[in-house]
């Protein structure tokens, strides 16, 4: 089945996210500013990727491409083997706000996305996904009345529900305490292996970044340029006090490091 | 809680008491005719006689009809045009300075235009009511819309809602707290315009009442339609919120009025 299933993909594109010499700019006062600068990924099947970098890096704006909601001229961006145009029903997104609607519980939430099904098959998708984040018992809740890490995992099952095969986080775990936030990253890995989708997370914490990736992306800050991706041990990275864990922590500070060394040095010049 | 509920009670009445106290004063020790200032007694006789003759309640059915029609026609125009000039920045730039400026325009001072155009039937004070009602239901409902977190639009794009959905399912309930604000203001707008509309040209309601009963200087009629005027305003206030408050379960007390 899987051999099947790979060869099929192979057939139109091997990657499930493919990118190639994305570039992109926004006009700022009339000034055109570069984000991105030749972004070149390409992500496997059920493959697990974080992206580090400074906020304003242009992370977010990657993410924001790939799943359609921002319009890029240049380069390739392709979902599925397909170019991208705008937002599909295979790629969902979840936002560092957690954007649940206020006015909707949080079954209505979680079920946002799945108008096109009956009632009975709605219920089923939302019921079915509450219970992966731990939430059922609040599915009759207002978003206001969650804490910031239920809101968040609420948010996860409404970008699970409509069962994506890409799903994109842009810094989920950001606003959330130590704590909650390590236990949101152990409930994530256990979500991404049970329903095996591929998922891109953009993060600026980086042990979060090793913990979670399967590879992961260093982006420097203006324009937002991959400066290496790492491909962490699978066994190791997974604890964080081993002396990999540490090692990769060190080469990935020292990216952040060398930049604003460089920074200096420009100021200097000037 | 409860304390502070008494306290609240207490305090409002202090200044209703010294002003019947006054009245009551002035109407039995001094020399004011009644056709100016009739006493209390008076004025709970006049009362009891226009509720039993039924006059009161027919002169109120009648305002209360041409404040449901007026309001009705408002609050549908209102609706409309806030969430276009909400959603789409030229109908705004098309409607804005206009609006801005016919706002200016005092409620009553429509009146003799109104009347010239319309005569001093039905449809003139339906007119007056929308005329009065329509801009605070106009301006908070663009507003609400206006104001919609972009961050949830983008949550209906990358559902791909459609146009109709995103306007249902995401502008309109951002904006119905504000929408409801609107509403309540429109309506107790609405109440003062059919009476001011009434004063000044009508052949019945309460309006029409008061300013039959000046022109025979029965100041006891004057007095009793004013007091059932400020009461069924304040019911009406009290109502609309009561009923709204249903329509926003997701607000937490605080939010509600």
């Amino acid at each position: 089945m899987n051999d099947i299933t790979k060869n099929a993909t192979k057939a139109t594109d091997e990657w499930i996210v493919n990118v190639q010499h994305l570039n992109k700019q926004f006009v700022v006062d009339k000034q055109p500013i570069d984000i991105l600068h030749d972004i070149n990924l390409q992500v496997k099947k059920g493959e697990f990727i974080t992206i580090v970098g400074h906020s304003g890096c242009g992370k977010s704006t990657l993410l924001k491409i790939i799943c359609g909601l921002v319009p890029h001229e240049n380069g390739i961006v392709k979902r599925n083997g397909h170019a991208v145009t705008g937002p599909g029903p295979k790629c969902g997104m979840v936002f560092q706000d957690h954007r649940l609607l206020p006015w909707l519980k949080i079954k209505d939430n979680v079920g946002f996305g799945l108008k096109h099904l009956s009632k009975e098959e709605r219920m089923q998708k939302v019921t079915e996904h509450l219970e992966l984040v731990g939430l059922k018992d609040f599915a009759n809740s207002y978003p206001s009345q969650l804490s910031g890490g239920m809101s968040q995992r609420a948010a996860i099952a409404r970008g699970l529900a409509n069962n994506p095969t890409i799903l994109l986080l842009d810094e989920p775990f950001g606003a959330l305490d130590a704590l909650t936030r390590i236990q949101m990253q152990k409930e994530i890995l256990r979500i991404q292996a049970k329903e095996n989708t591929t998922m891109i997370m953009v993060t600026h914490d980086i042990d979060e970044a090793i913990y979670l990736g399967d590879r992961i992306v260093v982006m420097s800050a203006r324009p937002g340029e991959i400066k290496e991706i790492i491909t962490p041990d699978p066994i190791e990275s997974k604890k964080r006090g081993s002396a990999l864990f540490a090692k990769y922590k060190k080469k990935i500070y020292d990216y952040f490091f060398e930049d604003s060394a460089h920074e200096c040095e420009a100021e200097y010049m000037i | 809680m409860k304390k502070d509920s008494i306290r609240k009670t207490i305090m409002g009445l202090i200044i209703p008491v010294l002003i019947l106290l006054l009245w009551f004063y002035v109407t039995t020790y001094g020399s004011i005719p009644s056709g100016i200032l009739p006493s209390i007694p008076k004025v709970g006789i006049t009362f009891q006689e226009m509720i039993q003759s039924g006059q009161l309640q027919q002169d109120l059915l009648v305002s209360l009809y041409r404040v449901v029609k007026g309001y009705l026609v408002s609050a549908l125009l209102g609706i409309v045009l806030g969430s276009l000039m909400g959603m789409f920045p030229t109908v705004k730039e098309l409607f804005l300075p206009i609006v801005t400026v016919i706002r200016q325009i005092p409620m009553i001072a429509w009146i003799p235009l109104v009347i010239l155009w319309c005569g001093i039937g039905e449809l003139s004070k339906v007119v007056i009511i929308v005329l009065a009602a329509f801009f605070p239901i106009l301006v908070n409902t663009q507003n609400g819309i206006e104001n919609t977190p972009k961050g949830y639009i983008e949550v209906a794009r990358l559902y791909q809602l459609t146009p109709w959905n995103t306007f249902t399912k995401v502008y309109l309930p951002h904006a119905l707290p504000h929408i409801l604000v609107g509403l309540k203001l429109g309506l107790g707008i609405a109440w003062m315009a059919v009476v001011a509309a009434e004063l000044i040209a009508a052949t019945t309601g309460i309006g029409y009442r008061m300013s039959n009963a000046r022109s025979m200087m029965q100041s006891n009629v004057v007095i009793v339609c004013m007091i059932v005027i400020g009461i069924i305003g304040v019911l009406m206030d009290k109502a609309i919120g009561m009923l709204f408050s249903q329509f926003t379960p997701w607000q937490t007390g605080e939010k509600k009025s």
